[in-house]
């Protein structure tokens, strides 16, 4: 007996000797490593291209997958530059065709679903594949909207019962490297759409190895392979199949008077990825993250969270570090690509349209007066420093269309205005409807709401007529907005691409619930100038027919809108990188660089 | 007549106390006991103040700028968008003495009753299915309980009363099932069962009214673990949903601390302390002055 314990007994210590070991090694390959701790207030359900509906899917499924097209990593404002396309389309006049070729040699990582666990070469038949599956409803697609009666053919594919093996019209390989897209209609916007991870090349090989696991299993040809994945963090590694492309400052937007001092100038002729490895944390509360970073050896990239305002900056406009932290960190700020607004939901005949003319008029006083009851200053610095930047309408700044010159009634609070319009319009404390505002559960969103009732307070709305409806995760309360049960809609939109037609689709009548119209706006004069616009190329005209409709949105008093946010983000100084403008975010961790 | 020596002197008994007029005495003689029942009397004057209207009605009114500093106008100074934090912290003084009272009187109540039956019924079915629920309610980790319960219940603004009665009768009920065994032996009990009485009857008329000293004990401890408890479930953002209380206050502040403004901290903090003290004081003397094995 006492020989049998003896045995066990030394026999777990020897174990645990040579675990205590292995793990010194790994420590030590870490440490002789280039890594970058980068982190996302997020985690990613799923990292299928088909699936990546948000914004934290898509930062890891840009590095992990190709796309035809990318963002140029410096320009700003944004511009597209080839990716796995050999060059920029070659379009018919009539817009309706594009013929992209294709890089060659391109690999996919390797990966056992190959055989030989070799990865083989990317063609145009797997982007053709790509495409097709968001039109298979078996890979449960996110991403259909952007392409349905578009392309030639791809809706009747699906009708048909989705079989990989029948061709479609228009998404064909005419050969190995060149990829065919024939519309039904101009789409000036197809290209932007060919930079978002939704269009991203996957091998059909894994996809069938791996079923629904892909989303936990990607394999792709992008800069890096997913190493590790779980709810709290993915570690990515480089491909070593990735192609050999030497960065280029020229090519990549550089510049300089705006970006010396990132010293990106130092990786010019190299090839990308330039980490050993990439780790991405999901923290969710912005105060652990910053913790994270401050420590010095966790999370190397943070955006600045409002309560370290006045202890970090020594001003705000500009935005100055204090010296403490400018010896230790690098900074760069920008205003979001997007913009956080409500919006009634139209639906709801209480505040919304109403069979009654005569009530459907005094539902738009009456929303008109909510809007001008809001806040927006009071707004901006509780929640966002006094850094955000009002705008009456849809189009954000962040856009080519914004208006500066649109006139700002709808984003200046008149106490009085509202007033006397609810009491021309018959409304009192009595008569007014109930409010239901949903939120996600949490201390901001409540504070959001408590703010927005006491706006509504001071026009007379009984604070017992604005209730709470609370969620529990933003999946939830997602799935409220789809379905059309919530009379008010409170959110924010990151912008998929630099167009405000991705804006204005949020009011297009055919786009109603469970589209992305969570308001049901239905005005037929708007969308007959949206259809008009959306095959129109970037023009005057076009930017007219925008502003049009921006204004008809305001007019029709829909939504409480708008701010765009402004991004403070600091890096720890021994790393090289500029962040990008959060279009189609994370695509520029393949060029960070670490000493 | 008999005559009767003078040396013979006849003293009147002295009067019998019953249990609650010795315990009332012996309550009055401790000073620690007083001082609490008084500061709750003081806060449920404050809580009854802010039902009837009479103050903290603009908690909800944003009345000054972010994070404004303690002044004459705003005594713990405004929160983050501006809203007086000590109207605020008052208005969660009735939060707390509503959830305190409702959650204490029907937890009290449905621990009493299960207790009872079990205890009267000890060793039969009824007692053997009351312990087996008593011992799953406890085998669960109660925080997580009291979420999964207020989860299920989705946005219903009684879940979390709905949750803490349901896991905090089992306590008053283990103490009465005991205290029940032990009186269904007594005389007056065999006596009842003598004269025919049903046996409900005998439960709800004869056995409860003796064990009213460990429900009200049971109550003000009750009533101070609900009382913490809302403050952590709010705290996670499963507790008060409309309305304002300390928890919710204490979830604020977390924004707030890393900006160094403390103020929702400290008022939230400030008032629950002296409220929970104040009860245990009051709780822990309730229990020695009617303990009838106490002498002081």
């Amino acid at each position: 007996m006492w020989r049998l314990i003896a045995i066990v007994t030394l026999s777990a210590l020897l174990l645990a000797c040579s675990a205590s070991d292995d793990a010194g090694n790994n420590k030590a390959d870490i440490k002789d490593q280039k890594v970058f701790r980068y982190a996302m207030s997020g985690s990613p359900t799923s990292l299928d291209p088909v699936q990546s509906g948000n914004v934290y899917a898509n930062v890891i499924v840009s590095n992990v997958f190709d796309t035809l097209y990318n963002y140029k990593y410096l320009a700003r404002p944004p511009e597209l530059k080839p990716g796995l396309a050999e060059a920029m389309p070659e379009v018919s006049d009539d817009g309706l065709v594009y013929t992209i070729p294709l890089k060659q040699g391109v690999l996919f990582a390797d990966d056992p679903a190959f055989p030989d666990g070799k990865g083989r070469e990317v063609t145009a038949e797997d982007f053709v594949y790509s495409i097709k599956r968001h039109f298979d409803p078996a890979a449960r697609p996110q991403g259909a909207w952007l392409w349905q009666d578009r392309i030639k053919g791809l809706d009747e594919w699906k009708a048909a019962g989705s079989d990989y093996s029948v061709d479609v019209e228009g998404v064909r390989a005419l050969d190995r490297y060149t990829v065919r897209i024939e519309l039904t209609r101009p789409y000036p916007q197809l290209l932007y759409t060919l930079a978002m991870g939704f269009s991203a090349v996957v091998p059909v090989e894994a996809v069938e190895a791996y079923g629904r696991e892909f989303g936990i299993r990607p394999v792709g040809s992008g800069a890096f392979r997913l190493e590790s994945f779980n709810t709290a963090k993915a570690v990515l590694v480089p491909n070593s199949n990735y192609r050999d492309e030497p960065f280029s400052l020229s090519a990549e937007g550089y510049d300089p008077a705006t970006q010396a001092y990132t010293r990106v100038a130092e990786l010019e002729g190299l090839s990308p990825p330039f980490l050993d490895r990439l780790e991405i944390d999901f923290i969710q509360e912005g105060s652990a993250l910053w913790s994270s970073f401050t420590k010095g050896n966790e999370v190397q990239m943070a955006s600045l969270p409002d309560e370290q305002v006045k202890f970090v900056l020594d001003s705000t406009r500009p935005v100055i570090l204090k010296p403490e932290f400018a010896a230790k960190y690098q900074l760069a700020t920008g205003p979001e690509a997007g913009f956080v607004y409500s919006n009634f939901n139209l639906d709801f005949p209480e505040m919304g349209y109403n069979p009654d003319p005569e009530r459907n008029a005094r539902n738009k006083a009456l929303r008109c007066a909510v809007i001008r009851s809001f806040d927006w200053p009071a707004r901006n610095d509780s929640f966002y420093m006094g850094l955000g930047q009002v705008f009456p309408g849809v189009i954000p700044p962040g856009v080519p269309e914004f208006d500066e010159e649109m006139p700002r009634d709808s984003v200046t609070r008149d106490v009085v205005y509202a007033k006397q319009l609810l009491a021309d319009n018959g409304w009192t404390a009595d008569n007014l409807p109930t409010l239901v505002y949903g939120t996600v559960a949490g201390v901001k969103s409540r504070l959001f709401f408590e703010q927005f009732r006491a706006f509504l307070k001071d026009i007379g709305y009984p604070s017992e007529k604005v209730v709470l409806k609370r969620y529990a995760t933003f999946g939830d309360i997602v799935r409220a907005w789809s379905r059309s049960e919530l009379p008010f809609v409170s959110k924010g939109w990151g912008l998929d691409y630099p167009d405000a037609e991705n804006t204005l689709q949020l009011f297009y009548g055919p786009n109603a619930s469970p589209g992305s119209n969570d308001a049901n706006y239905a005005n037929p004069k708007y969308d007959a100038l949206f259809e008009q616009a959306a095959t129109m190329a970037p023009s005057d005209e076009r930017t007219a027919i925008y502003r049009r409709m921006n204004q008809m949105l305001v007019d029709d008093c829909v939504a409480v809108t708008g701010l765009t946010r402004m991004r403070i983000t600091l890096w720890h100084n021994n790393v090289i990188a500029v962040p990008d403008s959060s279009i189609v975010g994370g695509g520029f961790l393949r060029y960070v660089d670490v000493d | 007549m008999a005559a009767v020596p003078e040396t013979i002197v006849f003293v009147a008994a002295p009067p019998r106390q019953g249990l609650w007029s010795k315990a009332f005495h012996k309550f009055c003689r401790d000073r620690a006991g007083l001082v609490g029942l008084w500061v709750v009397l003081l806060y449920a004057i404050v809580a009854l103040g802010v039902w009837l209207g009479f103050w903290a009605g603009d908690w909800a009114d944003v009345t000054g700028p972010k994070w404004g500093p303690v002044s004459a106008q705003h005594w713990f100074g405004t929160n983050l968008i501006g809203q007086d934090i000590f109207a605020r912290a008052l208005y969660s003084t009735r939060t707390a003495f509503e959830l305190g009272l409702v959650v204490a009187v029907l937890s009290t109540f449905v621990g009493a009753v299960f207790g009872a039956f079990a205890g009267f019924f000890s060793g039969g079915w009824i007692d053997e299915l009351v312990l087996w629920f008593m011992g799953v309610i406890d085998s669960i980790p109660f925080y997580l309980l009291v979420a999964a319960i207020a989860f299920s219940l989705g946005d219903s603004p009684y879940a979390m009363y709905i949750a803490m009665i349901a896991t905090f009768w089992v306590g008053t009920s283990r103490l009465v099932r005991g205290e029940v065994i032990k009186l269904k032996e007594f005389e007056f009990v065999e006596a009842a069962h003598a004269i025919g009485l049903s046996e409900l009857a005998i439960i709800f008329r004869h056995i409860l009214p003796n064990t009213f000293h460990i429900l009200l004990v049971q109550a003000t401890i009750t009533f101070v673990a609900a009382i913490k408890s809302e403050v952590i479930l709010s705290f996670l953002g499963i507790g008060i949903q409309d309305g304002m209380s300390w928890g919710l206050m204490i979830a604020e502040s977390t924004i707030e601390v890393l900006a160094g403004f403390f103020n929702n901290f400290i008022a939230a903090s400030l008032l629950m302390f002296g409220l929970v003290m104040a009860f245990n004081m009051f709780s822990d003397a309730l229990q020695d002055a009617l303990d009838p094995r106490s002498v002081r």
